[in-house]
């Protein structure tokens, strides 16, 4: 290295530069869709779902680097967030009763509040949840291979909010669900925590999820859990109808 | 995590703090939305860098600002003893404003090139992704922007 080099090099340092800003409130704003205002009706109708994201490998994660541009994401009525540990949980392992109330088809489709999307093969159970979300199960709870949610985010619905807090380990991708704006999370196992009207989390209502495909098309939030594969999520999700 | 390298580059290339925060910012924004075309496996950092770059560029040239860096203020205390003398520490100083002055009269793909290797100190791979060229390129031009100091600068 010559002597100019070296004196480059050593005036890396001794330039002025300012302070590095805060950058995440802006970068945040400009990456999150607006959100719909709350209604008076809606905010003591609020119901809040978690999921909280643990991948339990590291085979899916994602790197280093993209956990540290992602923070925050929201689409539709959900919302993602990167944190570095997740919070102790105690796993329920009575699925059904995380889901909801077990009703039969015809019943979910009399008190849905929007027209529910079905696959060609009937679900084995269904249930409704308490923000109105519906739940179609396939398989049976302790052995469970698709879980199809669809829930309301017209009002009084709209302030339902699907929060997601992810490892860096968990893999999350935007990807379009035909048309619809939607999120793929991948990972081997992930938990989901129900909150109630207040934001608390429901005592014992943490359970176990795996990937989820999540997209909004008219006004409906869907959900898409099992293990699938971001393209036979997408081939599900396009013959919902 | 990538905020200070990011702002970095963005000043460096622009010489102007309010450009360089809108470029790191809008450069966040832009590789968050660019992420599926990432390539895994690949380096992160110098594929981050060249969106902020190419921000900072489009500032740069949208601005039409002169192109200025400065250095910090001149310290009085003696840093250890490596210190050099009054006398020395003033001829030092000479020389690297005499430098900054330089490297700020070389036109912009000169300048890019020498910020990238010895103010970002990135490899010449790493500044290669940057701004968007041949590593080849990278040597050559790195060799002819040392050639023109060297006819300013008595170094």
């Amino acid at each position: 290295m010559s002597e100019l080099e070296r004196a480059l090099g050593g005036l890396a340092w001794e330039l002025d530069v300012p302070e590095t800003p805060d950058l995440a409130p802006r970068v945040l704003a400009l990456l999150e869709p607006r959100t719909p205002r709350r209604s008076a009706r809606g905010r003591w109708i609020v119901a809040l779902a978690v999921v909280v994201l643990a991948a339990l490998a590291a085979t899916l994660a994602i790197p280093d680097a993209r956990a540290a541009l992602f923070r925050l994401l929201s689409i539709g009525g959900e919302r993602i967030e990167l944190v570095d540990e997740l919070p102790e949980l105690q796993l329920r392992a009575d699925l059904e009763l995380a889901l909801g109330e077990r009703v039969t088809l015809d019943e979910a489709r009399r008190r849905s509040t929007f027209t529910l999307r079905e696959l060609e093969e009937p679900p084995d159970r269904v249930y409704v949840g308490g923000q109105g979300t519906v739940w179609f199960l396939y398989g049976t709870p302790e052995a469970t291979r698709l879980l199809v949610a669809q829930s309301s985010l017209a009002p009084p619905f709209q302030e339902i909010l699907l929060k997601k807090l992810v490892t860096p380990k968990t893999r999350v991708e935007r990807v379009d669900v035909h048309g619809s704006p939607g999120i793929f999370l991948s990972g081997k196992t992930h938990f989901v925590l129900v909150l109630d009207r207040d934001g608390e989390i429901v005592e014992d209502s943490a359970r176990l999820a795996r990937d989820v495909l999540i997209w909004e098309d008219g006004g409906v939030g869907y959900r898409l859990e099992g293990e699938l594969g971001l393209a036979e999520a997408l081939r599900l999700a396009a013959s919902l109808r | 995590m990538h905020q200070g390298i990011a702002f970095r580059t963005a000043y460096l290339l622009t010489g102007s703090a309010s450009d360089a925060e809108d470029s790191a910012q809008t450069g966040f924004v832009k590789a968050w939305r660019a992420l599926p075309r990432f390539r895994p496996g690949s380096p992160f950092r110098p594929w981050l860098l060249r969106i902020v770059a190419n921000e900072a560029h489009n500032r740069r040239r949208s601005a039409g600002r002169a192109y200025a860096l400065e250095l910090r203020a001149a310290t009085t205390e003696p840093s250890g003893n490596a210190a050099p003398s009054p006398e020395g520490a003033a001829l030092a100083r000479e020389q690297q404003e005499s430098l900054v002055a330089a490297v700020q009269r070389l036109d912009e793909h000169d300048r890019d090139v020498l910020t990238c290797r010895y103010l970002l100190e990135l490899s010449e791979e790493e500044t290669a992704t940057v701004l968007a060229v041949r590593r080849g390129t990278v040597k050559s031009r790195t060799a002819r922007a040392l050639a023109r100091l060297r006819m300013e600068v008595e170094l």
